[in-house]
């Protein structure tokens, strides 16, 4: 008797606090009558109707979303049906209002069905995380983005530069007249290729972006500096150059803080989640997507290590908080000295690509396969360094004995470290050698750069990265063939002990995002010298998710480590930010800082880049020239920087106190446990009373 | 009903669009695939019923461990067994891409809950536990783990420190994971 009073006041509770249904306003908490066969818990469905028809405010309230209710289809059904027998009483805007959503949602759910039908890999995509898991398709989704990225970047490239290049051409020639200041010299340019060739040079120039490939719309020295003015048409491009090259960064700033901002916003708002997470492992770490047995298999092996590990680290911490003050100090000391030794191995490579990089550029004018093996040379070091060093630190981390999810951290960061900075060393190399160390030898002195080696450098700075962007292809292709394929058959047919624990390629997730985010800044750098670098930058990527699903499905094995997807999108976004930042650098210092090359390109007559900007400025009319005059006056920018404080200051405060109303609700939900908790104990004792009294 | 076993109502057809978050596609999708679960004297009844056993043959859920109880929860039947085709695009409404994350802890929670008690006590953590860890010997967790594991659970979750887990407080720990709406996805 008094258990059956009890769980009936605990059902109670239950129904009564169960369901606070949707969000939105206030429902009215009633109980449901107590049903023998309770199957689960129970929805209050039945809406505020009740208290609102005494106010007769109907009108005001919108049909509730059916679809979000938890029910059998018949029930809500029938909801829909009482609700559509409620003919409320609407004035004639709102009736309109009404039929205009109803059918903005009907054209928005078209649009979404006709988009979820042409996105682009949908269906590879589901198979790849049915099968491999969240972390391994954020991999895919993330070069996925990068393709459409490169693909409407590349049509912006060809819409504003190439094709009125390639109209103009024949139609205007070179409308600026340079004034001849004993620079002749520096106005040669010889770019006829050798007409005695033997037919493999062919394929050595493709590789290389050399010979017959030079003078091509490829590269930047084959643009010119026509500056088409008719009657009512006018077309600089020169101006229009800069402005799509300053533009495209833009752009892509747009593309990639859009597509971080959802992130991060879920991230911030779910704060990080550190806490936790014995129950966010349980309760939502099932992934039911998994499309196979062996699949299942897996991601029941990757839970069972999970929680192996985090009730082991939990151990371990209880330990270690135990740890003497003596053990403490060699800790941190050897991890102080191991970081210096990773530190030391990347300045190492890095003084390894400025070697290699000086001696390729020296050795420019040799021809044939070993003219070839020079001028790669700069990327087989980088590419060989992005090898060697991440496995050392990785072996580094190891010794350094941090929490696990922290070394993978810190590994990854210092592989970022070392892939971009290694660029950004051939840059500061090829500048060196260009500007002559800002012009101090005497061969920069007639030019302002070195014309004798260089006398087009942009397309030589375009066709370095050209080569960099090729061989990375190739090298991807390359470990497919010669590597993966071969680990597979050794490890399916061999029976040796060694080799099964070794075992099938596993997917890094983050070395092959790592090569992606590299393999873009690479092209942005050389976006502004070789403007149809995103576009073959586009059909690698494609190449490259192809090559990667083969070899995923073929060789490798699923990692036995789960890697955090939502944390990780924001990571990887984050360095490609970083990766972005390093390419406007080097943009910004080649437009305002170096001379052009006065034999080539579209900027070819003035003293750097930046110069045709002012130059066109005078071009416009005067009312547009005043225009521009004020908005860059201090009358105009000062209270647009003071408005936009403003502005940001209210975001400040909201943010405040939505944090601060979301604490004060967690607060609420723990006396609202309480209350319960006394109540439940306060119907026992009744009980109790009741039953002794008896 | 408007429909027979081989064709959707275009009426119908609209009308599943309003109550579920399914599009025109996936909702003929689902129908096709339905249809081919039902065995041929059942196709000619007005609202056909699929038995459990057809299914859990289809693909999606073959190798899911909750499966049974996926079939158990969306049935509307008195034993609980087999689902009509309405129950079926509950179902995939309940696991689709665009459906809310009240809606899915909601039948989360269903799901987990063994003993269809309307709480999560230690047994249902437990079988819980057993079933994302696999069934196996091998793969299963020791005793003293299990034991450490689930007074974890309940010491994050249970707020109210009844010894259980309510819908509130796993509906708490589910809002704080992003990872969740992506992972809790069923797509034919």
């Amino acid at each position: 008797m008094n258990s059956q009073l009890q769980r009936q006041g605990s059902a109670t509770a239950v129904q009564g606090t169960g369901y606070t249904s949707d969000q939105g306003s206030p429902r009215l908490r009633r109980v449901t009558s107590s049903r023998s066969d309770q199957n689960g818990p129970q929805f209050n469905w039945r809406p505020a109707s009740a208290a609102q028809e005494d106010a007769g405010q109907e009108a005001a309230v919108p049909p509730k979303d059916l679809r979000a209710l938890p029910m059998p289809m018949a029930l809500k059904r029938a909801i829909s049906q009482v609700q559509q027998m409620q003919v409320p009483v609407l004035s004639s805007f709102q009736s309109w209002k009404r039929s205009k959503a109803k059918s903005l949602s009907r054209a928005r759910k078209s649009i979404g069905g006709f988009l979820h039908y042409i996105t682009l890999w949908r269906r590879s995509l589901n198979k790849i995380g049915g099968n491999f898991g969240d972390g391994v398709q954020s991999y895919f989704l993330f070069l996925r983005f990068l393709v459409v990225l490169n693909f409407l970047s590349s049509m912006l490239i060809i819409g504003f530069v190439l094709i009125p290049s390639i109209v103009f051409r024949s139609v205007a020639s070179d409308s600026v007249n340079m004034t001849d200041n004993g620079t002749a010299e520096c106005r040669q340019y010889d770019h006829k290729p050798d007409p005695l060739v033997r037919y493999f040079s062919y394929f050595l120039d493709l590789l290389s972006g050399t010979g017959f490939m030079e003078y091509t719309y490829l590269f930047y020295g084959y643009y010119r500096n026509t500056m088409v003015a008719e009657s009512d048409f006018s077309y600089n491009i020169p101006l229009a150059y800069l402005f799509t090259a300053v533009f495209y960064f833009a752009f892509c700033l747009i593309c990639i803080t859009a597509r971080a901002g959802t992130a991060v916003r879920v991230a911030v708002a779910t704060g990080g989640g550190a806490t936790g997470s014995y129950s966010r492992i349980v309760f939502t770490g099932w992934d039911f997507g998994c499309l196979s047995d062996r699949a299942t298999k897996l991601k029941q092996k990757n839970l069972h290590y999970q929680l192996q590990v985090d009730l082991e680290e939990e151990r371990i911490k209880n330990e270690a908080a135990s740890l003497t003050l003596r053990r403490k100090v060699l800790l941190y000391s050897s991890r102080i000295l191991l970081s210096l030794v990773a530190f030391g191995l990347i300045i190492a490579a890095f003084y390894g690509i400025y070697q290699a990089t000086t001696f390729s550029q020296r050795k420019v004018k040799e021809t044939g396969v070993l003219g070839l093996f020079y001028e790669y040379l700069p990327s087989i070091v980088i590419t060989v360094g992005n090898f060697v060093v991440p496995v050392l630190c990785d072996q580094i981390a190891l010794l350094e004995r941090y929490n696990p999810s922290i070394t993978v951290i810190v590994a990854l960061l210092r592989s970022v470290f070392l892939r971009m900075v290694s660029l950004g060393v051939l840059l500061f190399t090829l500048w060196s050698q260009i500007t002559c160390f800002e012009g101090v030898s005497e061969e920069c002195a007639l030019c302002h750069y070195n014309y004798k080696s260089y006398p087009c450098w942009e397309t030589r700075v375009g066709q370095e990265m050209y080569k960099l962007t090729l061989f990375d292809l190739l090298i991807t292709l390359a470990m497919l063939v010669l590597v993966e394929f071969p680990r597979r058959m050794v490890v399916d047919n061999s029976s040796n002990k060694l080799i099964q624990f070794v075992g099938r390629q596993e997917f890094l997730v983050p070395v092959n995002v790592l090569g992606l985010v590299y393999g873009q800044t690479v092209v942005w750098t050389g976006a502004l010298f070789c403007p149809l670098l995103p576009l073959i930058n586009t059909l690698k990527f494609v190449i490259v998710f192809y090559a990667k699903k083969i070899t995923l499905f073929s060789n490798c094995r699923p990692a036995a480590k789960t890697f955090r997807s939502t944390k990780s999108k924001v990571f990887f976004l984050l360095v490609l930010l970083f990766g972005w930042s390093l390419a406007l650098v080097a943009l910004i210092y080649s437009i305002a800082e170096i001379h052009p090359s006065m034999s080539c390109g579209p900027f070819r007559s003035l003293a750097s880049m930046w110069t045709i900007v002012p130059e066109s400025f005078y071009s416009l009319s005067f009312t547009t020239q005043d225009f521009l005059y004020f908005i860059g006056s201090q009358r105009f920018s000062i209270p647009l920087f003071l408005f936009f404080s403003v502005v940001m200051c209210y975001f400040i405060a909201l943010a405040s106190v939505y944090g601060k109303s979301v604490d004060l609700l967690k607060a609420q939900l723990k006396l609202e446990a309480r209350d319960k908790q006394f109540l439940v104990k306060q119907i026992e004792e009744l009980s109790r009373t009741l039953g002794v009294a008896k | 009903m408007g429909a027979t076993a081989s064709h959707l109502g275009k009426d119908l057809l609209s009308e599943y669009q309003e109550l579920t978050f399914l599009t025109k596609q996936e909702i003929l999708l689902a129908h096709k695939r339905f249809t081919e679960l039902l065995s041929r004297e059942d196709k000619n009844l007005p609202d056909p019923r699929a038995p459990t056993e057809a299914i859990l043959t289809l693909p999606e859920l073959k190798s899911n461990p909750f499966r049974e109880r996926i079939v158990r929860v969306f049935s509307t039947s008195e034993s609980r067994d087999g689902l009509t085709f309405e129950d079926f695009l509950d179902l995939l409404s309940a696991f689709s891409d665009s459906a809310t994350l009240e809606i899915k802890s909601h039948y989360a929670f269903r799901i987990f809950d063994f003993d269809d008690d309307g709480t999560l006590d230690e047994n249902d953590l437990e079988k819980l536990v057993n079933c994302l860890t696999g069934e196996t010997e091998e793969t299963r967790l020791t005793p003293d783990e299990m034991k450490q594991l689930i007074s974890n659970i309940l010491e994050e979750s249970d707020i109210d420190k009844d010894g259980t887990v309510n819908l509130s407080e796993f509906q708490h720990v589910i809002s704080r994971s992003p990872d969740f709406v992506s992972s809790f996805k069923i797509v034919l």
